[in-house]
């Protein structure tokens, strides 16, 4: 558990209830960045030293109040903040990114301290809801430093496995989210059409993803590396790698926002 | 202290103080604890004797039948006897792993407080697989349903969807597989049955007991804080379910708390790592009925130690709980360790300091509580006073009986004696009786069963949409079955769920399910058979290989002659079905007493899993088309019997036999796919069961991936196809022949064409979405479109319709 300086390396924040660590660290290591899944009670200046942090999917403290809410105040967050502050990419999936909203630290509206919108329950069915997805990029790449290697409305597969999804906030919150660039991700079809039957929660805006102002922190509700594998997918890649091991073990689809994110985590450091 | 008149004590008047005292042991079982005993019992006593000695943990009336099931082969790391079995996946880099398998039902729970009930069950079969020292991998749930215009049932259903959802997703383990059936015969007795599996290298196999040379060692016990909760567990699961008793016995059930286990798992994993790099033997055990008592006792029992517990070191949530609660309450997120004394302190450290568990969950902690001892009594002290002290073997060797069991006398009537000389003169459902018997043969009989059940336009969505064939999907939406990034074949996706458990191994492992409860009712041992046989093609269309079997056997009560003759059948066919394959039973479960106070007894559910083993994930199966123009084949065989299948519901027939099974032809049959798989020849496979090869054809135009719309012809003749005429047109397409559709390259005729018995091209797929039936012209058609909406409806409307 302890941070290399100077390299590449991130910090895959483990709090009581985190579920996703272990894959949230294969796949950087995938994409060549070292990574260490770090326990809610390790040394803040250990954390500290990370050049980047992915905060994984799960339940953080059981999701107690709402889902985020109790870790957003988590002491970790102290080293997550200061490195958002500082630059460094900060990368939420799914639980982590409903953590990120709870702190504010997206959309990170000028001037705003605290939450400005939420992932709220999901509609209309009120329920968790395990589905297979794909979500567009909707910003000009380099807008994020995390999506700045994709292409220019990139289609990426993913799972939107979660209970509380949807995007919520006030029409003057909603629409500055809108105008200020903020909304990353949403949700669409294999080809990127991006439509209301295809939103599995009932998200505004569609919403799948948003980043901050400065564009270094990106709260993203599906799981891109839970379809990160060949062998994870159900599309024609998974039809050309029958019979080829070494093709059905290769990383894809889901492993390019990664690849994109170790980018920036290269950049950083 | 308090004990329990027994000696000297008239039976009516000891009836009557196990009764106050709320034990369910049988007055001349207690009789013979106290004889010998020499004494009367302390109370704590009859209460670790009443959970210790009950039907869920001795299997008093199963055990004497269990040894007829096969439980060794060439694939089998450790077979039943222990929290879990083991089978062999393969190696990979130098090093042997073995998936554990752990299989119980959580029935009676389930049918009083659905949502705890069910999460509870899901926990403590998680605990089982944790145990042996493996990485918890996967979950699967079976699932029998009374119907859904019940209100009760529907809050079962309801309740217990939710459960195993919160559970399952909060500890971070996919669920793979399951299944859902709905009948009059669950309306008072649901089945909850829980699968889970284990990743685990062959040489770091941790066992449920006390390793050799340990007497002197610490028991360590870990995890949430001793409650309440979950007293006399055990002996309730024993129990006919009663309304009155029901309401009382909520206090029987366990509380789950899935955020302590999910930190309890994460901490074992790093005790498995330092007990690895120290090179230790310990014992580990999950803490299930019985509680802190059974799990000790049968621990140091198996490694033919005794046991010394302080209850007063034992982490409680409240002062001055009685001995008895502390002894054998079943809170649950519990486990429990054997270890060296030189360990105890680094272990604590583990749990209380680097996962802070005392932080998780208000006084969860691990704690010594006593140790392992060379004397072989079973001792408990309170308050330095011992509240008991038996032979440890007398304790946990439980009793056995023999009872007595009639012979079921499965259904033998056969269409051909259903169906009269003259069609017309036929009453279909219940009026139809033996008066009416006729027997034909030949055209006669196909012209006759056509006239009876029709293959009208109609058929198929009747088909499609009954209760038992219709889509899963807002079932298993619920449950997250991708945590943890390995999962290759997700829950709904397939007849089995397929992960890759191993990073950057292309070893693959497969899970299955088997059981009709519809044939359950008809035939109890064939329907055993087939269980097995389900669960085994099911792993195969996925193009895996059976690697190893586990059961549950939920049944009635074992003290009627007929519940228990419908268990001693099915045992035997489990048998019959796992020697004829060659495959072990590896773990199992008895769930007795599924019974209502007014005497409804469950249908006969023997309930079978499959472990199967990928050597190559790029070799897996699924069942949607992939293109058109390619070939169907129908492989397997056609039955000419109807009984239990969803076209006899459908068309309000009465019982009659079930299908045979051929395992010659079968394991040809198995053979053929792997062929075509190992050949690439084959695109998509999918099994045949529920509603028939019409029904399989349409759910493999459902699955296209790409959201692609192919759709697909299909002729069956009974001449050109050997189908039994007597089953008619409608039996031909509907019926649940033993088989599988099969989308594959023109060679796969090739490579059949050597053995033509097993199968035969049936149709092609093609690029307009409908589904075409028949050789003549015009031939009928349906829309795919339609089919769709009407397999969808059915369980999306009930679970969208009910309030969260």
């Amino acid at each position: 558990m302890s941070a290399r300086v100077g390299s590449a390396n991130v910090g895959v924040i483990v709090f009581p209830g985190t579920n996703s660590e272990e894959e949230t660290v294969r796949a950087c290591r995938a994409v060549g960045l070292e990574a260490d899944a770090v326990h809610w009670n390790a040394p803040l200046d250990v954390v500290r030293e990370y050049s980047a942090y992915i905060l994984p999917g799960g339940f953080a403290y059981e999701d107690r109040v709402r889902a985020g809410a109790i870790a957003a105040h988590d002491r970790l967050m102290t080293a997550v903040r200061e490195g958002a502050a500082a630059g460094k990419p900060v990368l939420g999936i799914c639980n982590g990114a409903q953590v990120l909203l709870e702190t504010g630290l997206v959309p990170g509206f000028a001037g705003a301290s605290g939450p400005q919108a939420g992932f709220a329950r999901n509609a209309p069915s009120g329920k968790f809801r395990s589905t297979h997805v794909y979500v567009k990029l909707t910003i000009p790449p380099e807008r994020c430093t995390i999506t700045a290697a994709l292409k220019p409305n990139a289609v990426i597969p993913a799972w939107a496995s979660h209970g509380e999804g949807r995007l919520a906030g006030g029409a003057a919150t909603l629409a500055r989210i809108a105008a200020g660039d903020h909304l990353a991700f949403v949700y669409s079809d294999a080809r990127g059409n991006a439509s209301e039957a295809v939103v599995p929660n009932g998200s505004a805006l569609g919403a799948a993803g948003l980043v901050n102002a400065a564009g270094n922190v990106l709260a993203l509700m599906p799981h891109p590396e839970r379809d990160a594998w060949t062998f994870n997918h159900h599309d024609a890649s998974r039809e050309a790698a029958r019979g080829d091991a070494a093709a059905m073990l290769k990383p894809s689809g889901g492993i390019a926002l990664f690849e994109s994110f170790a980018q920036a985590v290269r950049q950083w450091s | 202290m308090q004990t329990l008149g027994v000696l000297g004590v008239g039976e009516a008047a000891l009836v009557s103080s196990l009764r106050e005292h709320g034990l369910a042991l049988k007055a001349d079982e207690m009789q013979t604890i106290a004889a010998r005993l020499g004494r009367d019992p302390t109370l704590v006593e009859c209460h670790a004797f009443d959970a210790q000695w009950s039907e869920h943990c001795s299997y008093k009336s199963s055990r004497v039948h269990l040894g007829r099931v096969p439980t060794e082969g060439p694939d089998v790391i450790l077979g039943p006897g222990q929290d879990a079995g083991i089978v062999r996946l393969g190696a990979w880099q130098g090093e042997s792993y073995g998936i554990v398998v752990a299989h119980e039902s959580h029935n009676h729970p389930s049918q009083v407080v659905p949502f705890e009930g069910a999460a509870t069950g899901v926990g403590g079969i998680v605990r089982d697989v944790l145990c042996m020292g493996a990485r918890v991998i996967g979950l699967a749930d079976p699932l029998r349903f009374g119907p859904l215009d019940d209100s009760h049932s529907r809050y079962v259903a309801q309740g217990v969807v939710d459960g195993i959802a919160a559970y399952g997703n909060a500890i971070g383990v996919p669920t793979i597989a399951g299944d859902v059936f709905f009948g009059d015969g669950f309306r008072d007795n649901c089945l909850v049955n829980v699968v889970a599996l284990g990743l685990v290298k062959e040489k770091d196999v941790i066992h449920s007991r006390a390793p050799a040379g340990s007497a002197g060692w610490d028991i360590v016990l870990v995890g949430k804080a001793t409650d309440r909760s979950g007293f006399g567990g055990a002996a309730f699961s024993s129990l006919v379910l009663d309304d009155a008793d029901a309401q009382a016995n909520k206090s029987a059930v366990q509380v789950p708390d899935p955020f302590l286990k999910n930190v309890i798992m994460r901490a074992s994993y790093r005790a498995f790592d330092v007990i690895r790099e120290l090179g230790l033997t310990v014992g580990f055990k999950d803490l299930g009925a019985g509680g802190i008592m059974g799990c000790t006792a049968e621990l140091v029992a198996s490694g033919g130690f005794g046991a010394r517990i302080n209850l007063d070191l034992c982490p409680t949530t409240q002062p001055d709980l009685p001995a008895a609660v502390i002894a054998v309450g079943e809170t649950q997120e519990r486990l429990t360790w054997v270890v060296p004394p030189s360990f105890t302190s680094r272990l604590l450290q583990i749990y209380n300091e680097e996962f802070s568990l005392p932080e998780i969950a208000q006084g969860a902690q691990a704690a010594v509580i006593g140790r392992v001892t060379e004397e072989t009594e079973y001792v408990l002290t309170r308050y330095g006073e011992e509240v008991m002290r038996v032979p440890i073997e007398f304790l946990t060797s439980g009793i056995k009986y023999d009872r007595p069991y009639a012979e079921p006398e499965p259904q033998i009537r056969t269409l051909t004696m259903l169906v009269p000389e003259d069609p017309g003169a036929a009453k279909v459902g219940a009026e139809w009786g033996a008066a009416e018997l006729g027997h034909n043969s030949g055209r006669q009989a196909y012209h006759n069963f056509n006239t009876l059940v029709p293959f009208d336009d109609d058929l198929p969505y009747r088909i499609l949409s009954h209760r038992d064939v219709c889509s899963r999907k807002i079932i298993y939406e619920r449950y997250d079955s991708v945590v943890r990034g390995a999962t290759s074949i997700p829950a709904g996706y397939a007849d089995a769920g397929v992960l890759v458990p191993i990073p950057g191994s292309p070893l693959a492992m497969s899970l299955s399910l088997g059981g009709n409860p519809r044939y359950g009712a008809i035939d109890p041992a064939l329907a055993a058979e087939h269980a097995v046989v389900e669960a085994v093609c099911n792993a195969a269309a996925v193009g895996a290989r059976p690697l190893g079997l586990t059961d549950c056997l939920n049944f009635g009560n074992p003290e009627n002659a007929c519940d228990m003759g419908a268990f001693v059948a099915s045992v035997n066919g489990l048998a019959t079905a796992a020697r004829e394959l060659g495959l072990p039973f590896v773990s199992g479960n008895v769930s007795l007493y599924n019974q209502s106070a007014n005497g409804n007894s469950i249908p006969p559910s023997a309930i079978v899993a499959c472990v199967g083993g990928l050597g190559d994930v790029s070799r897996s199966v699924t069942p949607g088309f992939k293109g058109p123009a390619h070939q169907l084949y129908f492989i397997g065989e056609y039955t000419g019997a109807l009984g239990g299948s969803v076209l006899a519901d459908v068309a309000g027939l009465p019982p009659t036999n079930l299908p045979n099974i051929d395992y010659a032809r079968l394991k040809k049959t198995l053979a053929a796919l792997r062929n075509g798989i190992e050949a690439g020849l084959i695109y998509a496979i999918h099994d045949v069961s529920d509603g028939g090869i019409f029904t399989v054809i349409a759910e493999m135009a459902f699955a296209t991936i790409d959201g692609a719309r192919i759709g697909a012809s299909v002729c069956l003749d009974a001449r050109r196809d050997g189908i039994p005429l007597e089953i008619g047109e409608a039996g031909a397409y509907f019926g649940e022949h033993r088989g599988f559709i099969v989308e594959a390259d023109r060679g796969f005729a090739e490579l059949l064409a050597e053995d033509r018995l097993i199968g035969a091209v049936v149709g092609a797929t093609h690029h307009r979405f409908d589904l075409r039936v028949g050789a003549d012209v015009p031939v009928r058609t349906w829309k795919l479109d339609d089919l769709y909406e009407s397999w969808s409806a059915p369980l999306r409307d009930f679970y969208e319709d009910v309030p969260a």
